[in-house]
Order: structure tokens, then sequence, then C-alpha cells
């Protein structure tokens, strides 16, 4: 679709092209700043550059690469230019990637060094805390000294619960402590300088220093140290980046609001220089990732002041309806104006969002206030699901009344998430998850893992019988009816001779004790036969590597691109982590990919492909993958003040575990023992002040959140919440969406 | 010195062919891969075997074993007569060679603590054992090498490069860790590593010293600095060596240049061979611009321009290539002027618009595009070559499967694979380990079922766990019980016929053990035995072709598992063999306990020379792009994989080492900064390329996915390089 900017765009566009330098947009949701942003590098890239140099686009997340890389493509073929070149987009991890890999011997690394897949990371972080919790027994006593709780109570939070929350906050103070490029050997010293005692920085210190040495002993670097040692080689050779610099004169970085200080000082060398041109665009009110990372809203926001930073503003949407606009706004407003806790009116700033002009090139839908609908029920949480589906499937139902829609629900956790998406599913309604690890990861691993499974226990029916239904339900060609697929399931998992079906010594494969009219059924027998002949060829495929056995198998069962490249990257890390576990055999490999199948850490997957909505699914997305996404009609649930807390007294807050003393949130006291530290104040530090300030900071963080929530949507809006999940105090409606009530009531009026 | 151009090797002029044809003549000859230099010194050496020529008179150097094979093709030629006795040899093969015939006179001179004992020659994988014996304390104990993330097997090889390296220029051993440091422009800190490798290779020649160990850097330096000099050894080499034939002198080092430059003075005939865009072996001391001094010591000086071989569509990619990494493509211009409009687009072939996002569609793309040219235009599997910056075994077994499904026949060169990946030699070591229970390493269960899958014929993988479970008692003495014991149900489904085999099997097994005693055991004994009187025998894993899935390539072959069990029977045999040089040594651990354990670590490598006889070249070769080189041969189709990975322009041999500092003309104490990183690489990727296109008769096809492997998106310098060639050309 050909993009036709608009006047504050093309404006903006032709300020930079003539002007250069540095320069922050301020874009509210919906402004098309992607659309501007690559518009304007397509322009770079065909007036401005030299053939050796490229525009480098800094995105957020990976889903974001590909929507850009398709739009300056497609820019760059308007003007009957060859695609593909002088233009690179990344993101910070991507790009740091791109960094080392050039000088790799100026980090200390050989040039195949292994970047430390999250799993494994994780892996090692668990044995590193594992190892640091029996060295330091007492450890727990100074936190958990709650007077109510029982020594059975207290047990099993040492068992269950204690060694999650050390790992959360190890993680947690070793990111931080990388993304402020803090080495093991400063801290250590900080620490042995300090006057007073903190202990969550000394647990995180040894820690960080053990498994800083764990990972050196696999010639392996993690997400962060990529970043980290990126930073380091353009610090410690000027030649290196004066060639980065002339390779890349224009640097135009997307979501801005969700810097770290990493990607800030990378990018800061990169551009922060006389002939350097850097654009930032960014808008703080959507800032949601402070408590997952180190982003911050406050670096875009001091970037706007400073000098020689030419700002703008792009205020104009088109994406929503006026009414949905106006009630953006309307949360804007309150929480200048009248959120009760003083320091969270600054948690989303104006500009306000301006409907497009009259004449607009991409104008707004028609105003539709019956399409807003603030739900007011206090659903359980089991309801609030039925009441979704049962809403979905009607409006789908009607679907020639609004043709070529999209509709999203949009939840704030991935396990909320799931739950939404098994009860669409159920009520047969197509659907399409937006969570953190996407179905085809998981699927991808667990089959190939149920084949290992087998092949580790090849006597076990029950491990052959899911390698059959995997095998079965990737054969579309080979239909067969469902009941004989579930007789020969329920007989291969009582098989008690397994070797006599796939290696039968005299002819007889045992087959005689299927049901007589799976028998005789000539498809399904040549199912089975087919089936047979690859389990066998798997079997004998048992003595290769492992990468090797993973591919052979991956090609009898896979067609999808996608499917087939995950399983070679799972093929090769699984080699990996051979070679880093001597010891372990199919077993232990099996469970690793049963590991990823299951939980949710991120796997570097193939999934991550450019989403577009579609009409006659619905997608079930968290708040934050919708970030930059948008229906035209959307779902928001769970708005409760559990998800959404505002800083008040009946607040709850995950972070504040029941069992820890005073109720501290341990990680963001034991960040605030790392800043107090590296500021060289260690004894500024005041225990609790850091859980306040962290409260805070997470009520703004998802205040913004619902407001990314809001403006996702195009024409229709329903925004509902429960009580909560049943074991805890019932919840009540957030306060803002509370707010937002009033104010439309009041409107309605 | 009279200088002649040669265009075509047929229509030598008279007075050209009269001097290839004449008994003492010293030429230097010169010019492009393909214009027919290595032909010519094919006919030299024809012609002195037919001129009646001694043998052993004449000798062929070459910079590697695998550029032997014209000259051995023409040495089979039966009216030249009983030609075996020509030496074809290496630098380093020449070495040991002098080093055996002449210890007794320098093994003392040469500082080795025991001259009355024979030298011992350590291969790769010994020396790296070595050198992890002496390095391992130093980085446990005393945290040598703290802030480099490399892993064990990649340091072990970079400290040896380092001595390999000061042997082949010439540098003193003392001087590396200075020129490291001196070059250094990262962090002060880190110099302090480059003293660690410093003390680490000196201390590692010492222990060599002290044990009459030679690896390849001891080889080469006694030889050099010890033997050469030597007036009785000048004069053997001299007097014997009277006809010298030298291809690929600018994969040579100055090392060699300069003994070469003295030799050739005192011979009675030399043909030498440089190839004008050579010098791809930069990380094994090649150095090109050295090897133009020869061309002094030579008579005569032929200069071919004209590549035979190569279209010059071909060539204008080369060209254009060149143009975009900023090179100097001049000597490429100068001959595309000669031809009628080249224009590389005729012969580049790309992914069109179906873009190729993830790899393996890349390899799907590949493997069309090689069916296409084989069955619709009838192009011979062995003129395609498959190229890649690194040959991985996921990468090799994805092809060759895919051609394999479509019944192409397929190989590839991998220089070494480790032995542990060979599910062979895993299943002797599984064995070894089984026979050898007071070494007290007990195999998992899992290694027992598989090695008792390969190792008996008819059992499968359901059976072997089978037998597994009921037969193998880790915790019991003998480890393995009689499969006599085994009754009932479990007996039947195992089947009789094969548990007498296991039983066979076990047997032998326990015969060894009564029979050598505890302490006397010596591996390579034991495989040898192992495979001659059991596995090769009728009803065991190693007789014949075993159906495992037949169409997976990298699976066993009884031919394939007889040559991996040679290997490792050779490997051990190595490994014993330098051991014993070492007193107390295996007092500690048993040799075969060391050995098992260095398989393990994958220290251990199986080598792939092809054999000069070797009739798969009737089919697709896969690759990495410099071994393709360092073969010197010519394909009508190359297909360049993963053009966009970073790889095609990666220097190796980093953080320990460096392969241009430690050349012989670094000014030392000069610092590398990033210029010289930048340009160095741009240069050897413009080489390749150049090598490459020099190499290919009639097309180039490029193999692009937008993510590699890992999924990272990777945007290389030779994917730009090409894009700004058609950019320019449109």
């Amino acid at each position: 679709m050909t993009f036709i900017p608009r006047l504050r765009q093309l404006e903006v566009v032709e300020d930079y092209l003539a002007n250069g330098g540095k320069m922050a947009i301020s874009a509210v949701p919906g402004s098309g700043k992607t659309h501007t942003l690559s518009y304007l590098a397509a322009q770079l890239v065909v007036n401005k550059i030299t053939e050796d140099q490229e525009v480098l686009i800094v995105t957020l997340v990976n889903a974001a690469v590909d929507n850009f890389r398709l739009r300056i493509a497609s820019f760059i073929k308007e003007m009957n230019l060859l695609p593909g070149m002088g233009y690179r987009v990344r993101t910070l991890h991507g790009l740091a990637h791109d960094i080392v890999r050039q000088r790799p011997g100026l980090a200390g690394l050989s040039e195949d060094f292994v970047i430390v897949d999250e799993g494994e990371a994780a892996r090692i972080l668990e044995d590193t805390v594992q190892d640091w919790c029996y060295a330091n027994p007492d450890f727990s006593e100074y936190y958990l000294t709650r007077e109510d709780m029982s020594a059975k109570s207290r047990r099993w939070v040492l068992r269950e619960k204690w060694p999650e929350l050390m790992r959360d906050i190890a993680r947690a103070f070793i990111k931080r402590a990388k993304d402020w490029r803090v080495t093991v050997e400063q801290l250590q010293g900080y620490l042995a300088a300090a006057s007073v005692d903190l202990p969550l920085a000394r647990m995180g210190a040894e820690v960080y220093a053990d498994y800083q040495h764990r990972l050196a002993a696999r010639g392996g670097v993690d997400f962060d140290d990529l970043i980290r040692l990126a930073h380091h080689i353009l610090t410690i050779d000027p030649d290196f980046l004066a060639r980065l610099r002339r390779q890349w004169p224009y640097i135009l970085e997307d979501e801005a609001q969700d810097s770290s200080r990493s990607q800030e000082d990378i990018l800061r060398l990169l551009a922060d220089h006389p002939e350097g041109g850097w654009v930032r665009v960014g808008d703080p009110n959507q800032s949601i990732y402070y408590t997952f990372t180190n982003a911050s809203p406050q670096y875009l926001r001091n970037f706007m002041r400073e000098p020689g930073v030419r700002c703008w503003e792009l205020p104009h949407s088109g994406r929503s309806q006026p009414s949905i606009i106006r009630l953006a706004n309307a949360l804007i407003e309150w929480t200048q104006r009248a959120h009760p806790v003083a320091a969270l009116r600054d948690a989303l700033t104006p500009p306000l969002i301006e409907p497009s002009p009259p004449g607009d090139p991409q104008p707004n839908p028609p105003d539709a206030p019956a399409q807003v609908y603030l739900v007011s029920y206090a659903y359980t949480p089991e309801q609030e699901l039925q009441a979704v589906v049962k809403s979905v499937r009607h409006w789908m139902a009607q679907a020639e009344a609004h043709p070529g829609a999209t509709v999203a629900v949009l939840v704030p956790s991935n396990r909320r998430g799931a739950q939404m998406a098994d009860a669409l599913r159920q009520a047969g309604i197509k659907t399409v998850e937006l969570l953190d690890n996407p179905p085809a990861t998981r699927s991808a691993a667990e089959i190939l893992g149920h084949v290992l499974r087998h092949l580790s226990k090849p006597t076990e029916g029950l491990h052959l019988k899911k390698v059959f239904e995997d095998w079965q339900s990737t054969r579309a060609d080979t239909f067969i009816p469902l009941e004989h697929g579930r007789a020969i399931s329920a007989w291969l998992e009582r098989l008690r001779y397994i070797e006599g079906y796939l290696w039968p010594i005299d002819g007889n494969t045992g087959e005689g004790s299927l049901p007589s009219e799976v028998q005789s059924d000539a498809r399904t027998a040549s199912l089975l036969a087919g089936f047979r002949e690859r389990v066998r060829r798997w079997q004998a495929a048992a003595i290769l590597p492992v990468d090797q056995l993973m591919l052979m198998v991956a090609n009898d069962l896979f067609t999808e691109p996608a499917d087939l490249a995950l399983a070679h990257k799972l093929a090769v890390e699984l080699r990996t982590l051979q070679m880093l576990n001597f010891d372990w055999r199919l077993e232990e490999l099996a469970r690793e990919l049963e590991a990823i199948a299951r939980n949710e850490r991120r796997f570097m997957g193939f999934s991550e492909t450019a989403y577009e909505p579609r009409p006659g699914e619905v997608t079930v997305a968290t708040m934050h993958r919708a970030k930059g996404l948008e229906w035209d009609r959307v779902y928001l649930t769970s708005v409760n003040h559990y998800d959404f807390p505002s800083a008040q007294p009946e607040d709850t807050y995950i972070a504040e575990p029941w069992y820890i003393r005073d109720r501290l949130n341990l990680q963001a006291e034991a960040l605030e023992q790392l800043r107090v530290l590296c500021e060289g104040r260690p004894s500024a530090y005041m225990e609790g002040a850091a859980t306040q300030q962290a409260r805070l900071d997470y009520a703004a963080e998802r205040l913004r959140l619902f407001y990314v929530g809001i403006t996702r949507a195009r024409r229709e809006l329903i925004i509902t919440w429960n009580t909560g999940s049943d074991d805890q105090r019932p919840k009540g409606q957030a306060l803002p969406f509370a707010a937002l009530m009033r104010w439309w009531e009041n409107q309605d009026k | 010195m009279a200088t002649f151009e040669a265009t075509e090797l047929d229509i030598l002029n008279p007075e050209q062919q009269a001097l290839l044809w004449s008994p003492r003549v010293k030429m230097f000859v010169q010019g492009p891969p393909g214009s027919g230099k290595t032909t010519l010194a094919v006919e030299r050496l024809r012609y002195l075997l037919r001129q009646g020529m001694p043998t052993t008179a004449i000798l062929v150097l070459l910079p590697q074993r695998l550029l032997a094979t014209p000259y051995y093709q023409a040495l089979r030629d039966p009216t030249l007569g009983p030609a075996g006795a020509v030496d074809i040899l290496t630098f380093d093969g020449l070495a040991r060679r002098v080093i055996r015939l002449f210890w007794p006179l320098i093994g003392e001179r040469a500082g080795f603590a025991h001259p009355t004992r024979p030298p011992v020659f350590l291969t790769v994988e010994t020396a790296q054992y070595f050198m992890d014996h002496i390095v391992a304390p130093l980085i446990e104990r005393e945290r040598y090498f703290e802030g480099i993330t490399i892993e064990r097997s990649r340091l072990l090889s970079q400290l040896l490069d380092n001595l390999n390296k000061a042997a082949l220029t010439g540098i003193p051993l003392s001087e590396v860790a200075e020129r490291l440091k001196s070059a250094w422009t990262g962090e002060a800190a880190h110099r302090r590593v480059f003293d660690q490798v410093g003390e680490c290779v000196q201390r590692f020649r010492s222990y060599c010293l002290a044990h009459n160990l030679l690896d390849f850097s001891l080889q080469i330096h006694t030889f050099v600095q010890h033997l050469y000099p030597q007036p009785a050894v000048q004069a053997y080499l001299f007097e014997r060596y009277r006809h010298l034939i030298v291809d690929n002198l600018e994969e040579e080092t100055p090392i060699m240049h300069d003994l070469l430059s003295e030799w050739v003075r005192h011979c009675e005939s030399a043909f030498i061979v440089y190839d004008e865009s050579g010098g791809h072996r930069i990380f094994l001391g090649a150095d090109p611009h050295s090897a133009v001094r020869l061309s002094d010591t030579c008579a005569y000086r032929w200069e071919f321009s004209r590549p035979l071989v190569a279209s010059p569509d071909v060539l204008h990619l080369a060209y254009q290539i060149g143009l975009s990494l900023n090179r100097d493509s001049a000597h490429i211009l100068h001959w595309l002027d000669e031809t009628a409009a080249p224009d590389f687009r005729r012969i580049l072939h790309a992914p069109g618009d179906q873009e190729c996002r993830f790899h393996p569609q890349m390899l799907d793309w590949v493997a069309e595009q090689i069916e296409c040219l084989i069955r619709r235009e009838g192009v011979s599997p062995g003129e395609i070559v498959v190229l890649a910056p690194f040959v991985d075994d996921a990468l090799r077994f994805s092809l060759l499967e895919r051609l394999v499904a479509r019944a192409i026949p397929a190989r590839s060169h991998r220089p070494s694979r480790a032995l542990w990946d060979e599910p062979a030699a895993r299943c002797m070591l599984t064995l070894t380990q089984l026979a050898h229970p007071h070494w007290q390493m007990q195999p998992p269960k899992f290694d027992v079922i598989l090695a008792l899958m390969q190792a008996v014929a008819g059992l499968d993988l359901v059976r072997a766990w089978l037998l597994t479970e009921v037969v193998y008692r880790p915790h019991q003495t003998p480890w393995l019980s009689s499969f006599r014991n085994v009754q009932g149900d479990t007996r039947e489904r195992i089947t009789p016929s094969v548990g007498e085999r296991y039983e066979v099997l076990r047997e032998w097994l326990l015969n060894y053990q009564h029979t050598c005693p505890a302490g006397e055991e010596m591996v390579d004994h034991f495989l040898g035995r192992l495979f001659g009187e059991v596995l090769s025998h009728h009803g065991y894993g190693f007789h014949h072709y075993v159906a495992i899935p037949p169409a997976a390539p990298g699976t066993s072959h009884a031919l394939d598992n007889a040559r991996v069990a040679a290997q490792l029977i050779e490997s051990a045999r190595k490994f014993r063999q330098a051991l014993e040089m070492v007193p107390g040594l295996s007092d500690a651990l048993p040799p075969g306990v060391r050995f098992i354990q260095m398989v393990q670590r994958r220290l251990l490598a199986a080598t792939y020379l092809p054999d000069e006889r070797d009739t798969s070249k009737k089919a697709v070769l896969l690759a990495p792009a410099y071994s393709f080189l360092m073969t010197n041969r010519f394909v009508d189709y190359q297909f360049w994989l993963d053009v966009s990975s970073m790889g095609w322009w990666e220097r190796i041999y980093q953080p320990l080492t460096h392969p241009y500092v430690l050349r012989r003309e670094w000014e030392v104490g000069r610092p590398w900064n990033d210029e010289d990183e930048f340009n160095t690489r741009q240069e050897a990727l413009y080489r390749l390329v150049v090598g490459l296109a020099y190499r290919c008769r009639r097309g180039i096809y490029i193999g692009i996915s937008d993510l590699n492997e890992q999924g990272y998106e990777q945007r290389g310098p030779l994917l730009r390089a090409i894009q700004s060639a058609l950019r320019r050309v449109r």
C-alpha cells in the first residue's frame, strides 16, 4: 500500500534531509511513526549516503525488524532502486552482535565464540545460585523472619519459593550490573571499601563472579555480555569506532522511550559526533519495559533537552475513532490532574492525541461512541473468560456487518493469555497467540523431544505412541479415520514386544492384535507401515552425533521452512549442549527439548516474522506484545487493581512476596544496593525505600500499559475486569479504569 | 635473464619448448590459476624421467599433500618406467626425513636432552595433549588466561600456532609475546595475557626438548636452524636432489624461500611455479611477496597472463567485487579488455523473488539448482562444487542428504573431524572401556547399547536395549554377564542367535582381560585385535554393509568403519609412543585412559586425506572455500553458500595469536590498528574471490538466506560487495 505522508510527517522528513544532525520526535500512538521513520530511512539511503555506507535503524524487538525492512524496501523500490542495500535494521542485540563479530579479539573472544542461549544461561545461573545458597545457608534468616510464619510454612518457602526468588534477584542484579558495565572486579572493590554491609549486593556480586567464570569456561557470552562487550570494543579502539561512524552516518532509533543506558551509550558513541546523524523517535507515554529490563523513558526526555537537538511532535493520529482518542486523552488528563498519588501524575504526559485534520491522507474511522464498552461488572476470572468468548463468537458470527475487520483480546500476562486462548479454541474460534514463546517453537521442540525420548528408551510403548501421534499429525496427505488413529495409539501404548513390531524376525509384526477394521483398512495399514519404516530409520541413526540425528528426524517430519529452520537451530544447540555437558546422552537432551517445549523462557525462535492481523481469527496477545499493532476491535481484560495497581493502600504487588520480612521487594532492594555502591555512597542505602519507589514505578508503568492497550483499538473497544483468583482477596476495579468510567458516564450525561 | 610471454600451453614457442625440455635449466613460471603452470611442471617431471634422470635425484616440493595428485598421476604412466621413487614432499615432510637421517649429528646440538634416544614426532593432536599437560595447571591454579573466553582446544591450538609461526618465519620464540603485546591496541591490562602466552610456549618448547618430542614447530626449527646449515646436510640434499620442481611457491613461508634460494643455486635444474593470485595460506605463514625473490635465482622467467579456464564473465564478477572492496583489480581488467563486453550477470545466479528467509530454504534452492544443472543441462556432478566459509557437520549432513534424496552423488571435503563423532570409533572405545574394568571408566548404559548395536550384526536398538539391560552390570565383576544366564521371555525376545554372537564378543573381551596383564595394555594393539579378530568377521558389525539409514550420508558403511578403525588405531599408536617418551607420565594414569579422555574431549581427529585414485570425483563436492582453493581444482559451476555470512570475511585465530604480527616483515613495536584489520580482511576476501573465479568455467550460484542457522540476520561484506556490483552495472 502506498504511503502518502501527511503534512507534518513531510515537514519532519524534509527538515531532517535538509539539516541532518540530532532530532527527537515525540509521536503519539497511531501517528505513523514507523512509516515516517521508514520513509526517512529510504530517503536517506537514496539521497544522502555513499555506496559503502548504511543507514542504521535500531528497533526494540525482533518482531519490528521485519516490518521496517519490508517498508524501507518497498519505498526504495518505488524510487526504482534495488532494495536490500544501504540500510541495516537491527535490535540492540543484533547490532552488538554485528560489532563484536568484527573484532572479537579485542573483547578477549575467539572468532567462533558462543552466544549462550537464554535457557543455558538460566541453567548456569540456577546452578550458581544453588551453590551459593548451599554455601550461605544463613542468608535467608535475615529476610524470612516473619513472626507469624510457622516452621512448616518456613520449610515450604525455603524449598519451593526461596530458590526461585534468589535466582530472580541474581538475574536482575547481573543484568543491571552489565547494563552499567560494572565488572566483577569493580564490584568486589566497591564492596571491600564499603563501610556498611549490603547483603543483597554481596550476594549479587558473588553470584555474578561465579556465573561469569562458568560462562568463560564454556567459551560463551550471554546476551547482556554481547552488549557490554560491543560498548567496550568501541571505547578501546577509536579507529574501529571511526570506521563504524563512517559506515553508519545516520542512526534512526525507534521506540526510544524504551532505550536502556547501554543502548543510549552505544548509539551515542556511534552517532554523537559533529558529522553524526541521530533521530530518536518515541512516545514516553508508551514506555512499558522498565520493570523487565533496564529501559527508561528518562533517556529520551533528557535527549530532548540537549542543546542542538531539534524536537518535533507527531500529534495527529488516524488510527482510532474519535471516541477512543478522547478516552485515551481523558486518561492522560486524569493522571495529570487527579491521580491520588502526586508522584504518579507525570506517568502520562501531553501531547494529547489529535485526530487527523480534514483531508488528511490517513483519516480516522468515523466517530462511534456506542462502540466503546466499559464493563463495570465484577466478573470472576472464569466468568470474564466466558464473557469474552461469548462476545467474540457473537461478533465473528456477524462477519458481514464488519467485513475485513480484525479483533484481538489483550491480557496482562502470558498465563492469562494461555487461558484465554484455550477458552477461545474450545469454543471453536480460530485463535492466534502473540505470547512469549510462539506455539511453533514449542511444538517443534516437543515433537523432536518425543523422538529423542523414544530413542533413549525404545522399549516404552508410551513414548512410541507419542511419536506416532506426532508423525500422524504431520502427514496431512494421509487421511485415516479418527478412530483408527486412536486405536493405533492405544495399541502402541500397550505394545509389549516393541521389537516384534519394529524389527520382526519372522515377519510377524504383531499387528494382528489391532482391531479388525483397522487392519483391513488399506490406508491405515500403509500409514502404519510407513511409520515403522521411519522409526527403524531413526533408531538406526541413534548412533549418529545428535545434530545429525535431529536433522534427519526433522527432515522426515517437517515441511514448513520455519519448522525446519528451527529444528536446524535446535540441532546445533543440542550439539553445543552435549559438548558443554559431556555426560549427556539422548535422555538428557530429550529433557532439554521438553523444557523448551514446556516453559516460558525465550528461545531465539524463527517465528518472529512480521505479524499481520487477519480477519476471521482472533489474536490473543499480552498488552506488551500488542505494542505497535492495531485491530478494529479490541478487548482489554483483567483491568483490576492487582494487574494495574495505583500505589494505593489496598494494592498488592507481585514483587512483594508475603513471606519476606516487611514485604520487601528484594529485587528492587538489591538493585538499590548496587546503585549506591556504584555511586560510592553505600551508607546512603535505606532499607524499604527502594520497595516504595518500585511500587510507584510499577504503578506508573501499568498506567502506561493501560494507555497502550486502549490505543490499540481502531473502531471498537471493550474493557473488562475480574476479581482475581479465588485463593486471594477479591480484587477491585483498577483505579484509572474506574476514573475513566466516571468520565465516560459524565460525557454521556 | 630472458622473459617469455606464453599464452597457451600447447603453443609454447619452439624456444620455450626447447627450454622446457632441456636438462639443465632453471625457470620461474608465474601466472594466474588455470594458465597451465602446473601442467608444465608435470610435463617437466615427465621430461626428466624420460631423459632417464635417476628418480632419486628428483624432488617435487609442494605446500601440501593435496596438491600432489597430478604428479602422482604422471608417475603412474607406464611409458615412463619405474618412477615410483620420486620424492613428492612437503616442507615438514622433508624436515622430518632429514631429522631422522641426521639425528645422531644434531640431537645434542639442538638441545635435546636424550640425543641417543630416537626422536618422536608429534601429531597436531599429541602436541595439543602435551600443551594441555603444561597449561592446565596454570589455568586452574594460577588463573592464567582469565578474561579470555575461549574453548580449551582452541586455546591450545592457538598457543601451538604461535610456536609454528615463529618457526616458519624464523622469529625467535622469545619475541612472540613482545610482538603480540606491542601490536595490541585494546585494554592495557590484557597485555599480561600475552606474557602468559610467551611463558606457555617457552615451557612447551623446554618440555619437548627434555623429552625428545618434536612438534611441527620444533621439526621446522631443528631442520632450519640446526640441520640445514651443516655442510654434511647441505651436501646430502644438494647432491641427492639435483632436480627441483616446486609448485605453489606463494603458499610457502619465508624460511622455505630462504632455503630454496640457496638450494636452487646448487641444483642442476629447477622449475618453480608461482601463482599470482595465491597466498591463501596466510594463516600458515604463506608469504607471496617473499616468494618472488626466487625469480632472481632462475635464469628464465615465464609470465603467463591469460587464464585458460575461467570465463571472462566470471572474471568480470571478480573484477567488480574487487571494485566494491576498493581493491586494485587492474590485473583482471588488463585481461578483460581483450574480450568483448564481459558481463557477470550472465553467469551469476541468485534466488529470484522467492526469498530464502531461512537457512534450510537456501539449501533446498541449492539442491534444486544442482539437480537442474545435472538433469537438464547434462553437467557432470564432478563439475559442481558447493563452497561455504566453514562446513560443519550439520551443514554437511543437511546438504548431502538433500542431494542423496535426489539421487545425486555427493561428497564433502573434511580436513578433519573429531574421532568422537565417528560412531565406529565410539563403538570401539566403549568396548575398550569394557575390556579394561580396572581403568574405572564405566561407560554409560546408553553407550553400551549403541556399541553392542553396532558391534553385533542383527542387533537392533530395541534388542540392544533389552540385552544391555540384562547383561551390563557395572557394579559387578565382570561388567558383562553371559547371555547363557538370560532365560525365558527376554532370551526369546533378544533371540538366541544374536545372543550367541554377543557371547562370542564377550568371551573375547574376557579372554583379553585374562591374558593381558594390567599395566601392560597397549590400546592400539587391543583395537587392532578387536577389529581383526572380532568386528571384521562375519556376524559382526564391521564385516559388511549394515543396513543403517540408506539415505543418510554420514552413517556407517563397512569401508568407512574400517577406515575409522584404522585411524583410531594409528592415532592410539602415535599417542602411546609419544607418552612413552615421558618417564612417569604413564605411571599416574594408564596411556589408554589418557587416550580415551583425549578422544572424548574431541582433541583427537580423524583426518581425511583424499585418495588420488578416488573415484568419487564424479560427485558434487561440498568444501570450505579455502580448502577448495588449496586443491587447485577447476570446475564448471560453483555454489557459494551463505554469501551474507560474516564468515567469508572473518579473520580466524584470535585472540591469542596473530598471523600478520608474527610475519617476518611486521615492524615490531607498531600497533595493529583497525585500518590494518579492515584492509587485511578486505584483501583476503578479494583474493579468495579472485582465486575462486579463476577456477570456475561457467557459472556461479550464490546462496542467500535472510537468517543464518542461529536465527541472526547477517549482511556480510561479500553480499554487500555483490550488491554494489549489481547496482553499478544496472
